[in-house]
Formats: structure tokens, C-alpha cells, sequence
């Protein structure tokens, strides 16, 4: 600003324009501050967001851990229960088709095929 | 006798402490846009002529900065703001600029043609919507004066003589240099020093 400048019709200027100022109606009042309590709250919630990002990151991390321990022993077993010989494949193949109650009754298949065999014998 | 030590887990005050320093920063956040958003509301009505216009552009003005800038320093944030601001009417006077040009290009109808351009110029001296609010003469003519001006002068005069921020900050809010700062200022105070003349 110029330092030569007349100060009183600046300093009047700013009056005119301060009263303007304070003399807004309720209604633009009201809007202002809804505006300025908007931008806030969106400052709030992304600080919330914060917090709750590192949390659900966590939570889902267990849940994958969960998963994969849950389901690996499972999968895992899959494995050595292929035998070497085929025949062993072929009892994977029926154990895929009829399910784990297969295998939980195998030793009485066994049992009721050694009595088929004696009472043949 | 046995002396027993607790520890207290360390992350609660860490974590109060976090929380009292948001709450700070927020009150001191909402202390800052209160006492700035009426001025800023007159500035932006002064470059739209619309109170609707000028409302909404605050509005946007105020997300804007408490999203980039509100974990600055208090100290910069009068200039940061209005910074914000001066981009959001720059937005605003570059969407009417297309609108204006597409409206002119479809909507023109022959006798548009014949119509004096000087006629179709906005008048300085109409006071507009905002001066409902200062009835007297002399802040009629002011308003005018001030909406007459070219944007930068106006934001120049505004910051500096109105909002008080100095050279250096109303430069950062214009994003200029301080140069062209005193120029525009030195240039918006010849201008209104002659419209005002008769009412200041």
C-alpha cells in the first residue's frame, strides 16, 4: 500500500464493508454455518476413518490367516492320501465322490469284507 | 513390605493425547472459518454479484482448505484460505465464461444481433443484492466501485485494505508476486479513489 495514501477514506471504507458484514440476514447466517459445520464434520469423520482403516485392515488380515490355517491342514492331507499305486488313486477318486463319512467307515467295510471272506472261504 | 509397580499401558495417553490435540486443532479450525466467513462471503459476492453463488463457492472454499490445509500451521491459514478461495472464483468465472460462449453460440437469436453491446454491459452503479444490507448512499457507491473493479484489483484491495493480510500473504493468496500485488493495489486505490469521491 502506498504510504502517502490518505488513511480516512480507507479506514471509512473498511467500516462500510465491516457493517456490510456483521448486517447479513439469519437465513445467510445460517447457511454459513451449516457450511463451516459440514467441512468440519468431514475433517471428523476422516480422522475416524483413520482409526477405523488400520482396524478393519487387521481384522481382515486375521481372517485370512484364519482361512488359510483352516483350510491348509484340510488340502494338506489331500496330499499323502494319494498313494503311490493306482488302485490308491482310484479310492482318492471314490473318497472325492462320497465324501469323508467314506473314509470314516472304511474300517467297517474292511471288517464286513474280511467276514464276506470267511463265510465264502 | 513389597512394592507393587503398575505399569500403565503406554498407547492410552498417547492415544488421549492424540485426541485432545484434534479437538484443539478443530475448535481452533472452527474459531478461524467464523471469523472469516462472513468477509469472505462479501468478497465472493463482490466477484459473483450472487449471494446464492457466492455461498455455495465459500462453502466449497471451506471443505477445500479444512481438507489440504487445515494441519498447517494457524499462521498461514488466513492466506491459505483465501488462496482456496480466489481458485474456487477463478473456477467459477471460467464455468460462466463456457456457458456464456455455448449460450451465445445456440441460444442467440437474430435480434440479438442488433442490440447494443453497451447496453447488454452490466452497470457499475447498480448496488446489487448485497447492498439491501448497508442502506446508506456511500456503501451503494463503494459496492458498485468495488464490483466495477477487475478481479485482481478487487481481491488486491480486499485482502490487503479489508482483510489486513500484508504483501507477502496476499501474494500467496493470489499467488502472484508481490510486485504485482502493490500493482494491482496501487491501481484498485486510484480507481475507487475516483469513484468514491464524492461519498467517502
Amino acid at each position: 500500500m502506498n504510504e502517502s495514501e490518505p488513511q480516512s477514506w480507507l479506514a471509512d471504507a473498511r467500516a462500510r464493508l465491516d457493517e456490510s458484514a456483521q448486517s447479513l440476514d439469519a437465513e445467510t447466517l445460517s447457511r454459513l454455518n451449516r457450511a463451516r459445520q459440514a467441512a468440519l464434520e468431514q475433517r471428523r469423520s476422516r480422522g475416524l476413518r483413520g482409526w477405523r482403516l488400520p482396524a478393519a485392515g487387521l481384522a481382515a488380515s486375521c481372517a485370512l490367516v484364519l482361512a488359510v490355517v483352516a483350510w491348509y491342514p484340510a488340502g494338506h492331507q489331500a496330499g499323502p492320501a494319494a498313494p503311490a499305486h493306482p488302485i490308491a488313486s482310484s479310492d482318492a477318486e471314490v473318497g472325492a465322490d462320497d465324501g469323508i463319512e467314506f473314509y470314516q467307515d472304511l474300517e467297517f467295510y474292511a471288517w464286513l469284507d474280511a467276514q464276506e471272506e470267511e463265510s465264502g472261504g | 513390605m513389597a512394592t507393587i509397580t503398575l505399569e500403565l499401558p503406554r498407547e492410552l495417553p498417547r492415544q488421549t493425547d492424540r485426541s485432545m490435540a484434534d479437538t484443539t486443532k478443530q475448535r481452533a479450525l472452527d474459531e478461524f472459518l467464523r471469523g472469516i466467513e462472513r468477509r469472505a462471503l462479501r468478497m465472493t459476492e463482490l466477484a459473483t454479484a450472487s449471494r446464492e453463488e457466492a455461498l455455495d463457492l465459500v462453502q466449497d472454499a471451506m471443505f477445500g482448505f479444512v481438507r489440504h490445509y487445515a494441519d498447517k500451521p494457524e499462521a498461514d491459514w488466513p492466506p491459505l484460505f483465501y488462496r482456496v478461495l480466489d481458485n474456487r472464483i477463478n473456477d467459477w468465472y471460467r464455468r460462466r465464461q463456457v456457458r456464456n460462449r455455448w449460450i451465445g453460440t445456440f441460444l442467440r437469436s437474430p435480434e440479438d444481433d442488433d442490440e447494443d453491446p453497451v447496453d447488454q454491459a452490466p452497470d457499475p452503479t447498480d448496488p446489487g443484492p448485497v447492498l439491501r444490507l448497508a442502506g446508506s448512499q456511500a456503501a451503494v457507491a463503494l459496492d458498485a466501485a468495488l464490483r466495477a473493479l477487475p478481479h485482481r484489483q478487487r481481491q488486491a484491495f480486499l485482502l490487503r485494505i479489508w482483510e489486513g493480510l500484508d504483501v507477502a500473504a496476499t501474494a500467496a493468496a493470489m499467488r502472484c508476486s508481490e510486485g504485482s500485488v502493490k500493482t494491482h493495489l496501487s491501481r484498485a486505490l486510484a480507481a475507487l479513489r475516483r469513484a468514491l469521491k464524492e461519498h467517502l
